[in-house]
């Protein structure tokens, strides 16, 4: 006996429970006594941890004040801000001379027209502007920063960035409109288009000769006032540094951890050598022995530039966590994908580079992101070297005589800058796996 | 050429490459300043009164002063100096090895410190020592009642040994409260975590001052340690030794003699006094066995001040002072029952 309804039964609307918010909150919060009572417990906690915070930090707090003790007669129980906006440009940019300071601002533009282009999906050539933001950009904005006399070594780098600079915003700009890039464009504004590929070729390196000495006797006219590094600090020194250890890590990881994976032996004992040491070791210890140890290596009256030894150290450090970061992504590749790139006739480089590598990087991301976090956070550790990056201009606010004893609010201005930087890098990161990852999706 | 001869010849060569090399390390500390343009001067990580960063990023306080008066000795110019910022574990390290040309930084002159460091304290241009600090309303009227009590210090500073010495001497089991942190320690006080709190005094004036009610609180009248504080240079260079010690001095030396930075003009015009005449260089050759110019001591006082301004100013009652009383300290005048004292401009 079968029952059959010829007739589709109409779709009952959904439970109540998972439509309605009544109907969330008592599936979620309050689905049995213990929970309700956890739940109310809860939210009276949230309650009076926000509530003291919004007070203190908000309510009663002191915005405009000269300083600590006009604040403790505005509000005894709320929050000083004044003294931190008081130095908040000491806090982002240290000690750099204040009629200089546009150069900074310049210098973290340049890097955000430079980079922009990389998210930009019309744009090609990707791979030639993220080469150049990594081997030209540190020089124009090295020199950006330090000033002086330009060496003739400094001179063609700097005039080649700039070139680069306006080449890359040009091809983007083109790239946004039209599509194509600006070799294309250049060619058939030229009327070339029917030239051979040798003639084109020729034609835009005559161009780019050209752009550059323009560009060469142009620069030659512009210097800055010299900056020492001494005068660099806050957030401005704690970017640079931990931008070139995060820019170099990657590189460099990559090379040491191939080394340590080679069936050479020299190579890998040394590279695994080198890894072990600098692992087994605290980055304060290895700052401590860059700045002082080392100076006592050298002739008497022979002085490094303590920024250089710092960022140096800075750079090794992070290249051998990342080595271990980029072997673990390595052995997570199949041996049938060497295998299958050795079939088809790769080579050693080109199994690496075109099957391994996007393969295992791909793994990576969490990871890599992950120990770029922690290199930028540990970087404030060169305040105990003498280095005012930003922990340290946040805390000599509280020996400031006028501010004397004022270092909650600083502490917590940075902890809330350092969770935006690295809320947003590991957004990105996010991001970036979806992406990447996007073929497993489909 | 003979074998003979060409060994000799490279002998003189290698003798002569070492013997420049000498001459080069043989560089006076002067020499080097003077070429290099501008005298690097280390200080420590800022400490109000001595060292201060402020809001526009540039330093003051007293021993930046000192600074200040080394480099318009030599330069004429209190500008042309680069402050050096190290932390106290690494300070005589940067100094030994060549970073600093000199140190002036709350470092305490100790025996050990003048012999075994490879460095020469020149002239102590404050005298601090360990004090503390308790809660008026306490009762407590003496360190000798602090029995069994417990005692906020920073660790690993010779405060925390002063404190034990002056505990098992006195018999008064005082249970030491540690902290890393001078600002944690301070909250720590103010919460009422231990009875008193112990630091040199010059350190415990401008913690009350910081404090919400600095009138709730008192320093007790004994000083448990002497914590005399004077600027250093490496050992072996007595010409340098020398221009600190007597920058010092020139800073007391003007103030006994009543030149100050508004009057200094003045006195080295219109000026009878032999003394002054001497010192601001109208008279005599005093500058000769420095290796300085004729007015290095007219600079100094015209660049920064002499030592009374310059106490007004960071350790009195200045905009920028922390607010501790001179008079009937030891940083008082000779003259005014103090030690600071300067030997004769003759």
């Amino acid at each position: 006996m079968a029952i059959v309804n010829g007739e589709k039964t109409a779709a009952r609307s959904a439970p109540l429970t998972e439509t309605s918010f009544i109907g969330w909150l008592h599936k979620n919060l309050f689905s049995s006594w213990i929970n309700a009572i956890l739940t109310v417990v809860s939210i009276y906690i949230i309650y009076v941890a926000v509530k003291g915070i919004w007070v203190w930090g908000v309510e009663e707090a002191v915005w405009v004040a000269e300083n600590r003790r006009e604040c403790f007669k505005i509000s005894k129980d709320g929050a000083c801000w004044a003294g931190v906006i008081q130095w908040l440009e000491n806090i982002f940019y240290g000690r750099y001379p204040r009629p200089e300071l546009w150069r900074v601002n310049l210098g973290g533009l340049l890097l955000v027209v430079w980079m922009a282009p990389l998210w930009l999906p019309r744009v090609k050539n990707k791979i030639f502007i993220g080469l150049s933001t990594v081997f030209l950009y540190p020089f124009l904005a090295g020199y950006l920063f330090a000033g002086g006399d330009k060496g003739i070594f400094m001179q063609v780098v700097v005039s080649g960035a700039i070139i680069c600079l306006i080449g890359n915003t040009l091809h983007t700009i083109i790239g946004v409109f039209s599509g194509g890039g600006l070799p294309e464009n250049l060619t058939r504004l030229l009327g070339k288009t029917d030239a051979s590929d040798q003639n084109q070729r020729n034609t835009l390196l005559a161009i780019l000769a050209a752009a550059f000495v323009v560009v060469f006797l142009l620069q030659m006219g512009w210097t800055v006032e010299v900056v020492p590094w001494t005068k660099w600090g806050g957030m401005f020194l704690t970017l640079v540094i931990s931008g070139i250890g995060i820019t170099s890590a990657l590189p460099g990881g990559i090379i040491l951890a191939l080394g340590r994976r080679s069936r050479l032996p020299v190579i890998r004992v040394l590279s695994t050598s080198f890894i072990e040491l600098f692992r087994s070791v605290p980055l304060i210890t290895i700052l401590f022995m860059a700045t002082t140890m080392f100076p006592l290596f050298m002739p008497e009256g022979f002085v490094l530039n303590k920024l250089v030894q710092v960022t140096i150290a800075v750079c090794l450090f992070s290249a051998c966590y990342m080595a271990e970061t980029v072997r673990a992504g390595l052995q997570a590749i199949p041996m049938g994908q060497y295998e299958a790139a050795h079939t088809i006739g790769l080579g050693y480089w080109g199994t690496m580079g075109l099957v391994v590598m996007p393969q295992a990087l791909k793994h990576m991301i969490p990871n890599i992101v992950g120990s770029f976090i922690g290199l930028l956070k540990d970087t404030t550790l060169v305040s105990i070297i003498g280095l005012f990056d930003i922990l340290g201009m946040l805390r000599s606010i509280s020996q400031d005589v006028p501010w004397r004893g004022l270092h909650k609010e600083p502490l917590l201005f940075g902890a809330l800058l350092f969770f935006i930087i690295c809320f947003i890098m590991s957004k990105y990161s996010r991001h970036l796996e979806v992406k990447l990852s996007a073929g497993a999706n489909r | 050429m003979k074998p003979t001869s060409f060994i000799t010849s490279v002998a003189a060569i290698a003798a002569m490459t070492f013997a420049g090399a000498t001459v080069a390390l043989a560089k006076s500390t002067l020499e080097i300043v003077k070429e290099r343009g501008n005298l690097r001067c280390q200080v420590g990580t800022p400490s109000p009164g001595f060292y201060n960063l402020d809001a526009k990023g540039e330093w003051y306080g007293s021993d930046v002063s000192i600074c200040q008066a080394v480099a318009a000795a030599i330069f004429g110019s209190k500008k042309k100096l680069e402050i050096q910022s190290v932390s106290s574990q690494v300070r005589f390290t940067a100094l030994a090895n060549g970073e600093s040309d000199m140190l002036s930084r709350t470092a305490t002159w100790t025996l050990l410190r003048d012999t075994q460091l490879g460095l020469d304290f020149t002239a102590v241009n404050f005298y601090d020592g360990q004090g503390f600090m308790v809660p008026k309303d306490s009762g407590i009227t003496s360190a000798l009642d602090l029995k069994g009590a417990t005692v906020c210090v920073l660790t690993g500073t010779t405060t925390e040994l002063n404190l034990a010495d002056f505990s098992r001497v006195n018999k008064l089991n005082i249970k030491p409260v540690t902290f890393e942190d001078s600002n944690v320690r301070n909250d720590t006080y103010l919460n009422g975590g231990c009875d008193a709190l112990t630091n040199d005094k010059s350190g415990l004036a401008s913690n009350k001052a910081a404090f919400p009610n600095p009138d709730d609180h008192t320093v007790l009248p004994e000083t448990i340690s002497k914590e005399p504080l004077a600027p250093a240079v490496r050992q072996g260079d007595s010409q340098w030794f020398d221009i600190v010690k007597w920058t010092v001095y020139a800073l007391v030396g003007a103030e006994e003699l009543g030149v100050n930075k508004g009057n200094v003009d003045d006195m080295r015009a219109n000026s009878t006094n032999a003394s002054v005449r001497r010192m601001l260089g109208v008279e005599g050759n005093l500058h000769e066995g420095l290796g300085l110019s004729k007015d290095w001591a007219y600079n100094i006082i015209k660049e920064v001040g002499n030592y009374g301004e310059i106490y007004e100013a960071y350790m009195g009652g200045g905009k920028l002072g922390i607010g501790i009383a001179r008079s009937g300290s030891a940083n008082a005048l000779w003259t005014k029952g103090g030690l600071m004292y300067s030997p004769p401009f003759r």
